[in-house]
């Protein structure tokens, strides 16, 4: 089976952050459970790059944390949550019509005929 | 979970000890349990939720560039590699304790019999002398004994050691249990020291001259003395050991603050942290030569009260707070 290469996704893991945050805000571990479940079990993202993801995000003012005890679980856990500004939302647009661009371009590039197994 | 938190906390090891790095620290073990708790709840074995936790983990290179903290990762790696740190084991650390306590021991058994050494003297004049002789004799091949036996710690004071979060915890907890004990052998040894006079002046009010009470009183206080002597010494030497260890760390990385015990004082600048180290012993040598030279006693004890507020204006003025 491929693995994508950490290279070649790292210029895509705060959109695939931005995207999850979009339906809410959310903490660390849900955020990286979701994005596994998103890409189908294909890709998981290691802690470390989810937590430097945010450190730079935040710092960007792309997304705010908070401190909060989740409401549906019993317990009284705090955890820091995350959640999308409204600059954090055009960045994700932006880096969303990139993607198109960069799709399309490379796409030009991909034999099409010979790894129709791959894609 | 224990595996994981030493697992990070073996990877934070070495990273600067700064707010970021801290708060980073906390934030990834808070995912790290979110992540093994549903792996256990899934039906996965221990074993298996915590590899896959740990193979999930990542490489903090990446991330102390993100946290702003590249230029001091990279200063605290080449110190780390130009000062190559002696791991001391869990193991070691416990006989390390160990051989301590043994040591505590002797030393303040030796100091008791300096302390004490005039006793047979006042007993017996004339044959007493062989009683003190014996005595200091005794006292010194303690001391020899003891340091001779030391001598195989003697590299954690000449070369850099390191403990890890384990036996950091570890001693952490070992610490708070014995706490209680080492503080009453102190306080006892204190109040002994101070009230050392009262049995001989109780005598003396009672039975007034005689060449019993002669005898019995100068006895009673030296032996008093050197009970509590003994006793501040053998509980400071077993406190001693336990900040030893716990001390070995180097303070500007995570690993130096892996339990509070660890955390110094710190102060605005290098000045006024070498000028608190040295407060108190100055403070006792004013003090005493005031007191000697002038032999007022009765007014030179004022230097202590003014002396303990000085001490608390520069604490809350140019202590850091965390």
């Amino acid at each position: 089976m491929n693995t994508i290469t950490s290279d070649v996704i790292r210029g895509y893991h705060d959109t695939m952050i931005l995207f999850i945050l979009t339906s809410g805000p959310s903490y660390g571990y849900e955020i990286s459970k979701r994005i596994r479940e998103v890409s189908d079990g294909k890709y998981v993202i290691k802690e470390t790059t989810l937590y430097s993801a945010f450190a730079r995000m935040e710092k960007n003012g792309y997304i705010e944390s908070f401190i909060s005890t989740p409401q549906d679980s019993g317990n009284s856990k705090k955890r820091t949550y995350y959640h999308i500004t409204e600059a954090g939302r055009r960045y994700y647009e932006e880096k969303c019509r990139e993607w198109i661009l960069t799709k399309d371009v490379i796409e030009h590039f991909i034999g099409k005929g010979e790894n129709h197994g791959n894609h | 979970m224990e595996t994981i938190r030493n697992y990070l906390e073996a990877m934070f090891a070495n990273m600067p000890n700064t707010p970021a790095a801290q708060k980073a620290k906390r934030e990834l073990y808070q995912m790290m349990e979110d992540k093994y708790s549903e792996l256990i709840k899934d039906g996965k074995s221990e074993n298996e939720a915590v590899g896959t936790v740990i193979s999930e983990f990542g490489n903090l290179e990446e991330l102390s560039e993100d946290l702003g903290l590249k230029e001091e990762y990279q200063q605290v790696q080449k110190y780390t590699e130009s000062h190559q740190r002696r791991h001391i084991t869990l193991e070691e650390a416990k006989r390390y304790l160990l051989d301590q306590g043994r040591h505590a021991l002797f030393i303040a058994a030796g100091v008791f019999l300096c302390c004490s050494c005039v006793v047979p003297v006042i007993l017996e004049e004339n044959y007493g002398w062989f009683g003190m002789m014996l005595m200091i004799v005794t006292a010194v091949c303690l001391f020899c004994y003891s340091s001779f036996m030391q001598n195989k710690w003697n590299f954690m004071k000449n070369s850099l050691c390191s403990i890890d979060y384990q036996t950091a915890t570890f001693l952490q907890q070992q610490l708070e249990e014995k706490r209680p004990n080492l503080a009453v052998k102190k306080t006892l040894g204190i109040v002994i020291c101070i009230i050392c006079w009262i049995p001989c002046a109780l005598l003396d009010m009672v039975f007034g001259e005689s060449p019993l009470m002669d005898r019995l009183e100068p006895i009673s206080l030296f032996l008093l003395v050197a009970i509590g002597v003994f006793l501040i010494v053998w509980s400071n030497i077993m406190l001693g050991s336990y900040k030893r260890l716990l001390n070995l760390n180097d303070k500007n990385t995570i690993s130096g603050s892996y339990v509070p015990e660890q955390e110094e004082d710190r102060y605005v600048n290098d000045t006024v942290a070498v000028i608190m180290s040295v407060y108190w012993p100055t403070v006792t040598s004013i003090y005493l030569i005031w007191s000697f030279l002038s032999f007022q006693w009765h007014l030179t004890w004022i230097i202590w009260p003014i002396a303990a507020i000085i001490c608390s204006v520069i604490k809350n003025n140019l202590k850091i707070n965390r």
